[in-house]
């Protein structure tokens, strides 16, 4: 029994992990139109920061090299993961939201996404290198002094509840008139210039915005399995999440949570079919099933399991005082 | 000196390599407006097929003509069965986007399933080395490089005197009117992708060749360089490939002698990421415009 328990808690984290993540990816690619190919940098760079402030100083003979080794307190690490990974999102959205062509920012973004890989793993001092960074303290487990399948559960409570902050947060930002700006801008952005709005302002705020978001996800994940390597962050992660997204219902909060679940752990399922052929072929067998279903579902619904909702607007019921209504019915 | 002159070899032989990749990948491109990412996996299909062919006696050059008809097939049928059909009904570019990731995984894990996910190389000999000047290249090597200045005189040929490349182009620029002016948009797509399928093939096996030693998933490294080199010349442009093949492949090979060999691949990006601030569509943007006005 706690073998089940504990790999539905790791589910359960790895649900929440990824649903914190689609919902940026969502804000920035479902709601305000940015294609953004390097979404993964932005949480491996919260990843990165909150492990190097987690550990402590790197020994000068040990296998690991790093900058920082802080040692710092819970909270703290996780914070500065969604500040670093926000602060990184100003410079690339800089260069990569400027007038170009969405197809072109996507491959601005796609390019910045593989020079990120490539520094991380050639500069050695830096995070490790290659070899990424491991044995990452996780959060309060020495104060709690939980059994291991407590603080599974532990975890799980605050991914929960981190999530439930982040909901709060996009559900404000999309239906609020920003949202309605942002979603002007991704289905028509000549036009929401041409009534006054800032197109690269707008989608500045939210790729900012969808940072340091994206970097909280990737802190809590890295914090969780205690590790990080330029590996868990190669430019196709970001398609997943992508895939995700688009499963889910483009633009839709709640339709990505479904997506956060469905994509992801479609390889999960594959995992309880009967062993048929060899573990290698197996696992062969599961990277197709992934690829099969990202094309059969997107040929079946290319709006998503939930598509989203048509935003309407009530009529004003009342005339203005002292206006005729025929006025009022043509504002 | 003579190091700096044998990074320039070095340079040109991957540059050789790149120059077919990029061209076939902006062709693709340009003609269809599909970013295809599962480009990396025909390359690694096509590749193990020449494997197959170079274990079971035949000549390797035999095997990579078998390698690009095959690309060249695939590709065909890879664009006219799956992208064409989701193109028709609407989905957006991210959408062919992910749907040509699935089908890279689905390439990449059958050819796994077939051919397994160990290294192998292909059986042939370097040939004699040959002194040109102060560069020593291998006869395979000169070969590599001639094959692809054949095939860039071959494309510019096709795409600047045929009536076949100017529907290309046509389709191109604008595929409603140029199937208003009546060219079958229908079949020159069809054309474009056999013959970037076929760039994409060759490649392949030549970048097999060139790494020695190669598995179903060594080619995704590349792709992301051919990328660049298609972005730094203005994509979805031949001529930007080839220009951006050249620039691509002499700048690594001279970071790696003047910087670090680790970071080659950075040089190259930022390289391409000064190219877009300066030149946001790519070196070639303006001469391409003024070309397609005089075509």
């Amino acid at each position: 029994m706690n073998s089940w328990q504990y790999y539905a808690s790791t589910l359960l984290v790895f649900w929440g992990v990824n649903t914190i993540a689609v919902w940026a990816l969502n804000l920035q690619f479902g709601v305000a139109g940015i294609v953004n190919f390097a979404f993964i940098v932005f949480q491996s760079v919260g990843a990165y920061t909150a492990a190097v402030l987690t550990l402590g100083p790197a020994s000068s003979s040990g296998y690991e090299h790093y900058v920082g080794g802080m040692n710092l307190p819970f909270p703290l690490p996780i914070i500065a993961g969604a500040l670093a990974a926000a602060l990184v999102s100003i410079p690339v959205g800089l260069l990569g939201l400027r007038r170009l062509r969405s197809d072109y920012q996507a491959m601005i973004m796609l390019i910045v996404s593989l020079i990120a890989t490539d520094l991380a793993s050639s500069q050695a001092d830096l995070v490790n290198g290659a070899a990424g960074l491991f044995n990452i303290p996780q959060p309060l487990s020495d104060q709690l002094n939980l059994s291991q399948l407590d603080y599974q559960w532990f975890y799980v409570v605050l991914v929960a509840i981190v999530a439930a902050g982040v909901y709060l947060l996009v559900r404000w930002i999309t239906s609020s008139p920003h949202g309605r700006v942002l979603r002007a801008i991704r289905d028509n952005p000549e036009t929401a210039t041409a009534i006054g709005k800032n197109v690269t302002a707008n989608r500045m705020v939210v790729f900012v915005l969808g940072g340091a978001i994206a970097g909280l996800s990737g802190a809590l994940l890295a914090s969780y399995i205690s590790a990080w390597a330029p590996g868990s962050w190669l430019y196709p992660e970001t398609f997943v999440y992508l895939a995700a997204v688009i499963v889910g219902g483009r633009g839709n909060n709640l339709g990505v949570l479904i997506g956060a679940l469905v994509v992801p752990g479609f390889g999960e399922v594959t995992r309880f079919f009967p062993q048929l052929v060899d573990p290698q072929t197996a696992a062969a067998m599961e990277w197709i099933g992934i690829g099969v279903f990202m094309v059969v579902f997107l040929w079946f619904w290319p709006r998503g399991i939930v598509p989203e909702r048509r935003h309407r607007f009530a009529k004003p019921t009342q005339p203005d005082v002292g206006q005729p209504a025929s006025t009022a019915a043509r504002v | 000196m003579s190091v700096l002159i044998s990074s320039i070899g070095f340079g040109l032989i991957s540059a050789a390599i790149l120059a077919i990749a990029s061209v076939g990948f902006t062709m693709q491109f340009g003609i269809t407006s599909i970013l295809n990412l599962a480009y990396a996996d025909v390359m690694t299909a096509a590749a193990f097929v020449a494997y197959s062919l170079n274990k079971a006696g035949l000549d390797i050059w035999v095997c990579a003509g078998a390698g690009a008809l095959f690309g060249a097939v695939f590709s065909m049928l890879l664009n006219r069965f799956v992208y064409a059909q989701f193109a028709r009904r609407g989905t957006s570019a991210v959408g062919l986007v992910i749907v040509s990731i699935g089908i890279g995984l689905i390439i990449q894990y059958v050819v796994v399933i077939i051919w397994s996910p160990n290294f192998v190389s292909y059986r042939l000999s370097q040939g004699s080395t040959v002194q040109l000047g102060s560069l020593v290249f291998t006869t395979l090597q000169l070969t590599v490089i001639g094959i692809s200045v054949v095939t860039m005189i071959a494309v510019h040929l096709v795409l600047a005197y045929t009536k076949l490349g100017r529907a290309m182009r046509a389709t191109a620029v604008n595929a409603s009117l140029a199937r208003d002016c009546g060219i079958a948009t229908n079949r020159i797509v069809d054309l474009a992708w056999l013959i970037s399928g076929a760039m994409c093939g060759l490649a392949g096996v030549i970048f097999a060749m060139s790494i020695i030693s190669f598995t179903p998933s060594s080619e995704q490294g590349f792709l992301v360089v051919v990328i660049a080199a298609a972005v730094v010349g203005g994509i979805g442009k031949p001529y930007g490939a080839m220009l951006g093949a050249l620039v691509l492949g002499l700048a690594t090979e001279l970071a790696a002698l003047v910087i670090n060999p680790a970071y080659k691949d950075v040089v190259a990006f930022l390289l391409l990421a000064i190219v877009l601030l300066i030149r946001p569509r790519g070196i070639l943007s303006g001469l391409a415009t003024r070309e397609e006005v005089v075509a």
